[in-house]
């Protein structure tokens, strides 16, 4: 688990204004949402209106070494006076939404890492708004695993 | 000689080979001077070893049977076994080149060629090419899973291994089940080792919270006037494979961004004339390494303990292993001039310990070991006989594992599963042969050997074992760990390696009876990560699981398993035993 402390230290990492899904520091697993679900919650599209992007890269495990605690890393070779805001979306959570971090040209650089829990394998994604209105997205496929026991 | 008078007799007289000196080296037609045959080429020579798991002393250890693969992957070095690998690296059957590289005929092969490995020959073999090389001209390297699952290597807490390291002259190392001594022991080996005058190096083992580098990323040597890096991959999947507590506060992972950097740090920085990867990261998982990280020249590849006779090229990334069990000593010849390698030469040397002496030194050192560890484990100790072969290495299924099963079913009583976990390490008993109590260490001498047993309900045992499967069957390397499946004993099911990600099997029987989702089941696990307490049976007291075996093999004298597989693969080939080892 992440502690409230330990996830403002790292959310520290990213310059850059950081909203945190409500319920996220000891996240309940009981409300399903699927990625779509969050996507519409959050900025009113669905995965139809995300186009792939080679730009983004989301730097990550393929195997965590704890569901609990997943490092992600996400960046972009996007100007950053282009983009409005960054998304993580974790597609198998119960609540896909992790963080809204918002980019102006101050940042210099479209860059974010912080640490997420995953309940299970699943792809974590980036998500970019851009100011044209257009979402670019990128993901890397993380494996959740109970490991070598068994 | 590693050979009883008796078997001597009976070689001797089959096949008039009493008239040599030597009846192995009549019946292999090879002698040492053969077998050490090399024609050198180029400045640079590369010497390694990999996954000798603590064997100081020769041994038998067949290849495996299967190496059932997904489909992607199917028929890729690393997934050829029996026949077919001797085919595809044109091996004649029945040599000593087959007995090393292929299962096919094992227990024949074994009376006539005698046990393999041993560190003493190895040492022979080092020295043999340091001195005909000229020491400046080789570099000697360990890819890890050396110290420890061997009695001599893991009660004495690896110190056995390392002196001998240190007296054959090994400069570089990387690791994985050698952390499962805990951070203080594995750093205070490193220390022995750095006296010893060899470097212990890994990239990709980081503090957990601040990503700090914990030991030296790579290593810089003149080797024949070039200029050579060298990177170090320890086991990437270490703290998930292995109990988190003995790596507690270290983060690993493949990093190959991390090691991207470096490699242009080598090239840009340091000017290197080539850049050269230690790793223990499994030859599969190197082979798509290959293809993301840019303008690594060789990988010298461990984990897996496969066997390359001819180098697998990736690009223009040559990648070598030298299977495991001290079985082998990687030999490659590398020319290296101005920033380019322009030729280069490769063999494995089988480390035929009938033919190739021992170093004196070196047997020395292990014998002195082997008498320190004997006098409390009594090692030579005869405890039963072996009615079938004992092996570990499959896929899915091994007579070594069936009889952990009936071992732990026997000792608790009232057990409906057992699990044994899938690595690829152990040795080989042969029908007929004395089972030793060092037999049962070969198999099972961890640093948390501990036997739970535990309730789980039918859809938990299936979430887990659905996990590992994924873990050995995942098409893409980077999302596999390198073992083999999970053993379960008393269970029976079928497979789909194929089949989707967390839904490969089916038709679970347990007992005989179908699996049911929401019955408790009585389970024993060891080897894995130790359950929290509370998950642990209160009745049922958790045992060392070697303890176990001793005093089962004991009480039944013969051990005579079943050798017929309790799965069923329904999308891949799965040899069975009669296939490779006989009747």
């Amino acid at each position: 688990m992440l502690s409230r402390r330990d996830l403002f230290k790292v959310a520290g990492v990213g310059a850059a204004t950081l909203l945190v899904a409500p319920g996220f520091v000891g996240q309940s697993f009981a409300a399903k949402k699927s990625l779509d679900d969050a996507l519409k919650e959050k900025l009113g599209i669905t995965q139809k209106d995300l186009q792939a992007s080679e730009l983004i890269k989301v730097k990550a495990p393929t195997i965590a070494e704890s569901g609990a605690n997943v490092p992600v890393e996400v960046s972009a070779k996007i100007p950053a006076q282009q983009v409005e805001a960054l998304y993580i979306f974790i597609d198998k959570n119960p609540n896909p939404y992790v963080a809204q971090v918002d980019i102006s040209p101050a940042n210099g650089e479209v860059y974010f890492a912080t640490r997420v829990k995953m309940g299970k394998t699943s792809p974590v994604r980036a998500v970019i708004k851009m100011k044209d209105g257009s979402y670019l997205s990128a993901f890397k496929e993380v494996k959740v695993t109970v490991g070598g026991c068994g | 000689m590693h050979m009883t008078r008796r078997d001597f007799l009976e070689l001797a007289l089959v096949t008039g080979a009493f008239l040599t000196a030597n009846p192995v080296q009549a019946l292999a037609k090879m002698s040492y001077e053969d077998i050490m045959r090399f024609k050198p080429v180029g400045n640079v020579t590369l010497l390694f070893t990999t996954d000798l798991h603590a064997h100081l002393e020769p041994l038998y250890f067949a290849e495996p049977m299967n190496l059932v693969a997904p489909k992607k992957l199917m028929g890729k070095p690393g997934y050829i076994t029996g026949k077919e690998f001797l085919k595809y690296y044109k091996i004649a059957p029945g040599t000593l080149e087959a007995y090393f590289t292929s299962c096919l005929d094992f227990p024949k092969l074994a009376h006539k060629f005698g046990k393999m490995g041993g560190a003493a020959h190895i040492t022979t073999i080092i020295k043999n090419v340091i001195a005909e090389r000229g020491r400046d001209k080789v570099l000697v390297m360990d890819g890890g899973d050396t110290w420890v699952t061997s009695a001599i290597g893991t009660f004495t807490d690896g110190k056995s291994v390392v002196d001998w390291m240190t007296l054959t002259g090994f400069d570089l190392m990387v690791a994985h089940w050698d952390f499962t001594f805990g951070k203080d022991i594995f750093m205070q080996r490193i220390e022995d080792l750095k006296r010893g005058g060899c470097e212990f190096i890994t990239q990709n083992v980081v503090d957990e919270l601040f990503g700090d580098l914990i030991f030296k990323p790579y290593s810089i040597r003149e080797v024949g006037g070039a200029k050579l890096g060298i990177i170090g991959n320890s086991f990437p999947y270490t703290p998930i494979a292995n109990p988190k507590q003995f790596v507690e506060g270290w983060s690993f992972g493949v990093r190959e961004d991390q090691m991207q950097q470096f490699v242009d740090e080598l090239r840009q920085k340091h000017k290197v004339d080539a850049v050269i990867l230690l790793s223990h990261d499994g030859l599969p998982l190197d082979m798509a390494l290959a293809e993301k990280v840019k303008g690594i020249d060789v990988i010298i590849s461990g984990h897996t303990h496969d066997v390359t006779p001819t180098a697998v090229k990736v690009g223009k990334t040559l990648i070598v292993i030298a299977g495991s069990h001290g079985k082998f000593v990687g030999r490659l010849d590398l020319d290296v001039q101005k920033g380019k390698i322009r030729d280069f030469k490769f063999k494995l040397y089988p480390v035929a310990s009938n033919l190739i002496p021992a170093d004196k030194e070196a047997q020395k050192l292990v014998e002195r070991y082997k008498k320190e560890v004997t006098k409390k484990y009594k090692l030579d100790e005869v405890i039963g006989e072996a009615e079938v072969m004992l092996y570990k290495r499959d896929t899915f299924f091994s007579t070594w594992d069936w009889l952990v099963g009936e071992a732990i079913s026997d000792y608790y009583g009232g057990l409906d599963i057992v699990t044994s976990p899938g690595y690829r390490w152990g040795t080989t008993v042969l029908p007929g042969q004395k089972i030793t109590r060092d037999h049962v260490y070969d198999y099972t001498a961890i640093t948390y050997p501990l036997v739970y047993v535990m309730k789980r309900t039918g859809e938990q045992l299936l979430t887990v074992w659905e996990d590992v499967a994924d873990n050995v069957f995942n098409p893409d390397p980077f999302y596999q760990q390198g073992g083999d499946m999970s053993r379960m004993w008393n269970v029976e099911y079928s497979i789909e390696v194929n089949g989707p990600q967390y839904n490969r099997i089916r038709d679970v029987k347990i007992g005989g009876k179908p699996l049911k989702k929401d019955k408790e089941y009585m389970m024993a696990v060891y080897g894995g990560p130790p359950p929290p307490p509370d998950m642990v049976h209160p009745d049922y007291k958790p045992v060392p699981v070697y303890d176990i075996l001793i005093d089962y093999i004991k009480k039944k004298g013969k051990i005579k398993v079943r050798t017929e597989p309790n799965v069923k693969v329904l999308d891949a080939p799965y040899k069975a035993y009669g296939q490779c080892y006989g009747g």
